[in-house]
This record gives C-alpha cells, sequence and structure tokens, in this order.
C-alpha cells in the first residue's frame, strides 16, 4: 500500500446561477487526499462545504478545473453526472448525517443492494454482507429492518453499505451529528480503523469540534475558498495493518 | 435479492388494494369480451346445432338473422326434388311476447319440421323430444316453465315436455321449441276484431292461405358427394328463393347484426383499458413518489437508470399479472350467474394478459419519468 494520491480536487469552483444571480460557492479550491489519510472539512454553515463534497464524491461537476482519482481526470466542466455513475459505484463510499437506509430492506440487504448495483448477486453478496455487518458488529441485526435499529446501528449498517465495493474514498457528511459523543466517537473510530487498516483516504465534513482528534488534517472552508494554511498540513503520522474484510 | 418485490411485501395492504381495483377492472373487460363471445355462441348455436349445409330463404333477402324472410311451407317439398339434396328442414323463429300466467314473457318461438325433426338435436336438460305434432313444447330453463306443465298461449295449451339449458337466441330470449305449425299459428294468431276486419277488407278475394303458411327459411343438407355450391347454384337459379352456405349464413349474422355490437363492446374494452393504464400509472407513480430517496440513494451509490427503470416496470408488471389473476378469479365467480352467457375462451384470456402487460408496462412511464429527473444529491436534502 502506497501513499497515492486518491483524490486530487485541482483548482476547482462552482458558480451556480447567471448574472445578477450569480453565485460562487466554491472558488479555486484545491484539495488532495491520499491514501490511508483522514482529513476534516471544516467551515460555518453556507461556506462551501457541501458543494464540496458533491463535487469530490462525484455527484456534481464543477464549473471550472477538475477532479482526478489516483492521477486520472475524471470529472471537469461539461462532463455530465450521470457519466460519473459508474466510477462512484466502484471507487466511492458515502455516509451522511442520516443513515439512509432503504426502509423496506433489512440491514443485511441494504448491505446487499450496495452490491447488487455493482452486478455482485445471490451468495457472494450475502456472504459479504455478513462480513461487514460482522466487522462493525451489527451481524446480529442483520435481518431486522432499519426501524427496529437503535440510531447508532444504523449508522453502522451505512457505513457497511458504503464500505461494500471496497472503495478507495470514503466521503462522509456530518456522520455523527444525530449521534451521542459516544457513539459519534465510535463512528469516527471506525473511520480511523478503515483509514489505518485498509488505507481507505476519508474526507468528513464536519461541524463537531470533538470529531478533530481523529483527523490526519484538517482543511478549513470559508466563504467558498480553501484556507490556505490548512490545506495539507498533516498531522498524525499513518499506520496501517490491514484487517478489514476484503470482497 | 428483487428490490421490486421486496418493496411490494413490504407494503403489501397498499399493493392489494390497488390490485384488487385494478383487477375490478380487468374483470369488466373480461367479461365484455366474453359477453361478445357469449352472445356469438348463442346466436349461431341454433344455425350449428340445426346442421344442415345451405340455406334457402326469401328472393333477394339476406335471411332470416338479417331481416325479415318469408317463403312457402311448400318450398321445402320442391327442395326434395332437387338432386343432391338429402332432407330439408322447415325453419321459423320470431320472437313474441306472451302473456302466459299472468306474466309476460318474450319467447324465441322456433319451429321443428314434425315429424322429420321431433328435436332429437336439442341438448335436452331434463324430459324428453316432441312426440306429437301439436301442442308440445321444449322450453329453455331461463323462460320459467317448469317440466309437465301446461301453458296458455293465445287460445291454445301446450305441454312442456321437455327442458333446455342457456338454450336463447341473439337478443337472449328464452328459445321454445314447437312444431312448424304451432309456430306458424302462435305468429298469425290476432284478435277476432283484427280478423273480421281482414275479411271486410278482402271481401270480393279468394280468401288466401299465405297468412298461415308462410316460414322463414328452409335449411337443406347436400348428398354425401355431391357438389354443395353446385346444388346451391342449381337453387338460386330459380329467381324467387336466394340461397346461401351455412357458413355464408353465419357471417351475414355476425357482420349485418353483430357487427355494431362487437364495435361497441371494443369501445368499452378500449375505454377500460385505458382507465387502467392510468390506474395502474398512477400506482406506479405514486409508489415511486414515495421511493424518491431510496431512488436517489441507489443513483448515489451507482445504480445504473436501467436497474431503476427495471424496478419500476417489474412492480408495474406485478401489478397487472396480480390484478388480472384477481380478475380472472372473479370473472369466473360471477359471471355464470349472469342472466346472458359470458364465454370466457383460453385464447382471449391469453391474449387479454398480454395487452395487460404490455399496457403495464407502458403505464410505468410516468413513474420512470419521475425517477430519472430525482438526482443522486437529493439524498442529502
Amino acid at each position: 500500500m502506497t501513499d497515492e494520491m486518491v483524490l486530487s480536487v485541482d483548482n476547482v469552483s462552482k458558480r451556480y446561477g447567471e448574472g445578477s444571480t450569480e453565485v460562487y460557492a466554491l472558488t479555486d479550491a484545491t484539495i488532495g487526499i491520499r491514501s490511508g489519510e483522514m482529513v476534516g472539512v471544516v467551515g460555518p454553515s453556507g461556506s462551501g462545504k457541501t458543494t464540496f463534497l458533491l463535487i469530490a464524491g462525484l455527484l456534481d461537476t464543477p464549473t471550472s478545473g477538475s477532479v482526478s482519482f489516483r492521477g486520472q481526470t475524471i470529472s471537469r466542466a461539461g462532463t455530465h453526472p450521470n457519466a460519473l455513475r459508474d466510477f462512484r459505484r466502484q471507487h466511492v463510499g458515502f455516509v451522511f448525517q442520516k443513515p439512509n437506509l432503504i426502509p423496506f430492506l433489512t440491514a443485511a440487504q441494504n448491505v446487499q443492494i450496495a452490491l447488487a448495483v455493482n452486478g455482485t448477486v445471490g451468495k457472494a453478496a450475502k456472504d459479504r454482507s455478513i462480513t461487514l455487518l460482522q466487522h462493525f458488529g451489527v451481524d446480529h441485526r442483520a435481518n431486522n429492518f432499519p426501524n427496529q435499529l437503535s440510531g447508532g446501528e444504523q449508522q453502522r449498517v451505512a457505513i457497511a453499505r458504503a464500505l461494500a465495493n471496497t472503495p478507495r474514498l470514503l466521503l462522509a457528511d456530518e456522520p455523527t451529528a444525530s449521534l451521542d459523543s459516544e457513539r459519534g466517537r465510535q463512528v469516527m473510530g471506525m473511520f480511523r480503523e478503515l483509514a489505518d487498516r485498509e488505507g481507505v483516504a476519508v474526507c468528513v465534513v464536519t461541524h463537531d469540534p470533538r470529531t478533530h482528534e481523529h483527523f490526519d488534517r484538517i482543511v478549513e472552508i470559508q466563504d467558498g475558498r480553501v484556507s490556505p494554511d490548512t490545506a495539507g498540513s498533516a498531522r498524525r503520522p499513518l499506520e496501517r495493518t490491514g484487517e478489514l474484510p476484503s470482497k | 435479492m428483487n428490490i421490486a418485490w421486496i418493496d411490494i411485501r413490504y407494503h403489501f395492504v397498499r399493493f392489494m388494494m390497488a390490485t384488487v381495483g385494478v383487477g375490478l377492472l380487468f374483470s369488466a373487460t373480461i367479461g365484455m369480451i366474453g359477453l361478445y363471445r357469449g352472445v356469438v355462441f348463442e346466436a349461431l348455436m341454433i344455425i350449428r346445432e340445426m346442421g344442415g349445409d345451405i340455406w334457402v330463404v326469401q328472393g333477394d333477402r339476406a335471411g332470416p338473422f338479417a331481416e325479415e324472410s318469408e317463403i312457402p311451407g311448400t318450398l321445402a317439398r320442391r327442395l326434395d326434388g332437387v338432386a343432391g339434396i338429402k332432407w330439408s328442414k322447415k325453419f321459423i323463429q320470431f320472437n313474441q311476447q306472451f302473456e302466459i300466467g299472468g306474466r309476460h314473457v318474450r319467447i324465441a318461438v322456433t319451429g321443428l319440421d314434425y315429424p322429420d325433426d321431433n328435436g332429437s338435436w336439442v341438448p335436452l336438460v331434463e324430459g324428453r323430444y316432441l312426440y306429437s305434432g301439436h301442442y308440445e313444447a321444449i322450453a329453455d330453463e331461463s323462460l320459467g316453465f317448469s317440466l309437465g306443465s301446461r301453458i296458455r298461449i293465445r287460445r291454445d295449451d301446450y305441454t312442456i315436455v321437455g327442458l333446455t339449458a342457456r338454450q336463447v337466441d341473439m337478443a337472449g330470449d328464452g328459445i321454445m321449441f314447437v312444431t312448424v305449425g304451432d309456430a306458424r299459428t302462435m305468429k298469425a294468431d290476432s284478435p277476432s276484431e283484427a280478423v273480421l276486419l281482414r275479411r271486410a277488407s278482402n271481401l270480393g278475394d279468394p280468401p288466401s292461405q299465405d297468412a298461415t303458411n308462410k316460414i322463414s327459411a328452409v335449411i337443406a343438407k347436400v348428398e354425401d358427394g355431391a357438389d354443395p355450391e353446385q346444388v346451391r347454384q342449381h337453387i338460386a337459379s330459380w329467381g324467387d328463393v336466394a340461397v346461401y352456405s351455412r357458413v355464408a349464413e353465419e357471417e351475414i349474422l355476425l357482420y349485418s347484426r353483430m357487427w355494431r355490437l362487437l364495435l361497441q363492446i371494443l369501445a368499452f374494452v378500449v375505454m377500460t383499458l385505458l382507465v387502467t393504464v392510468i390506474v395502474v400509472g398512477l400506482s406506479v407513480y405514486t409508489m415511486t413518489l414515495e421511493k424518491a430517496k431510496e431512488i436517489a440513494l441507489l443513483k448515489l451509490i451507482g445504480a445504473r437508470n436501467p436497474f431503476i427503470i427495471w424496478m419500476i416496470v417489474q412492480q408495474a408488471l406485478f401489478i397487472g399479472a396480480v390484478s388480472f389473476g384477481i380478475g380472472l378469479l372473479l370473472a369466473h365467480l360471477v359471471f355464470p350467474h349472469f342472466p346472458r352467457t359470458v364465454l370466457i375462451e383460453w385464447k382471449d384470456v391469453g391474449i387479454q394478459f398480454l395487452v395487460a402487460l404490455v399496457l403495464c408496462a407502458a403505464s410505468s412511464w410516468f413513474g420512470i419519468r419521475k425517477a430519472l429527473s430525482i438526482r443522486a444529491q437529493d439524498v442529502l436534502s
């Protein structure tokens, strides 16, 4: 496992509206995240964090600049978001403030659906889903529907789903916001473990200062611009042991 | 893992409510097609059951199933002399309302050419065929007469000696078989005052036997080995009659009398299917709207559009298939109790099932359009 650059957001700007209604949500932002690195993106509400997450997660395309993945340019101005879906499916995992589990699927099926959209079905998908749920300590809830799980259990299932296709990049948007401090710490610990052991590049958008201790770096976004003094500073050394179940 | 079916199972009550509603619509379309088939079956029944290869009717007329046809009763004897004719039967049928036992009954009176024809081809459910040239009748159960009962029609009493089931004409009136002579008497019977007035108007003219000697048609069987077309052309050359093959007579009945009914039924079927498309479309659209967040999530985790489209189409197909099953079940439970025959043919059911699936798949377009407009980032909203 190398410290290769997994995600590289280069000089990205995002403009909404035209003429008098024109607003720049992100201006000339450059952020890189390496394999095994856990980066926190902080900033006040409306600073452009979510826009950054959308563009980094290939859910939206920049007005200018480009997004590269492991050195290959994937998204730039004019790229249709639908064209990025295949890439997203194989390489990017998402975790949100709300777990966003599908209510009519069991915990195991919520993981399996991520595998199914990537072509893994049947016993292989079942085994993989149970392995992941086991890893996050919710395998005893495999056949329960989301409304039968606690908030922390739901979030752990959501993380298992995000990792179903062994992504190289995990993007999280306020993943601890709806959890108590203990459960929030557990979730952040899981992310840390993913970065350290599996070499997943983890990017967490957060307001919560209690989470900062887990990050290698903190990137601050203010008024759509990345603060220059935070963009590249490493806070802790990387350690990896590689124990996350592989596909 | 079939996500479409899992969703349906999770929202089973709502799914069943939708399918029962659509099922009722499908049972209506099955019933309408079945009603048409039933009317055709009933209309052709008498032609097919009576046998014969050719129908001889009044000249320049299309025959008794299309318009009034009156020919002399003696025509049957003329036909018996034609080379190639094996047998001939007089045919008379008319619908009339009689007051019997204090109630008004519409009857399709049909004459049997007794004694050559005692009705042995009529499918009886009870009783016997005609043993006498007068005052015996075989009646359909729908007329409400019991076996052995005596009924007064005009001035004569008839004994019901046999009962049939579902022997009705194309108007749905129960058929009562009597001898041709009795049928002519029933048809020609009129009040005393009318007879007196007719006699007065005919003063000086010789009394006419025509009124009671008329029949509607003569049915003839061609001998084995004889060419039916040659025989038909020979009889047609007489000029005073028109001659049709049995197939031609069936076609006259279907296309002259029943094509409007067919058009009307087809129009109702089309309308009902359009309503079905709208109901299924709305159901699928509502189900898609309720899953907007889940669809956004599927897109977020990289599901391709065909994956999402197939999920929606499958749900529409599930609704269509289950609804059609419910409709078919209802049709089999309810329609046998309808006053007219509703004939459900499996070929029609198969075609309707395919049409139902195609329409349901097409109706999922509303939901698909909505699903495709949902963006992955809507998960965050």
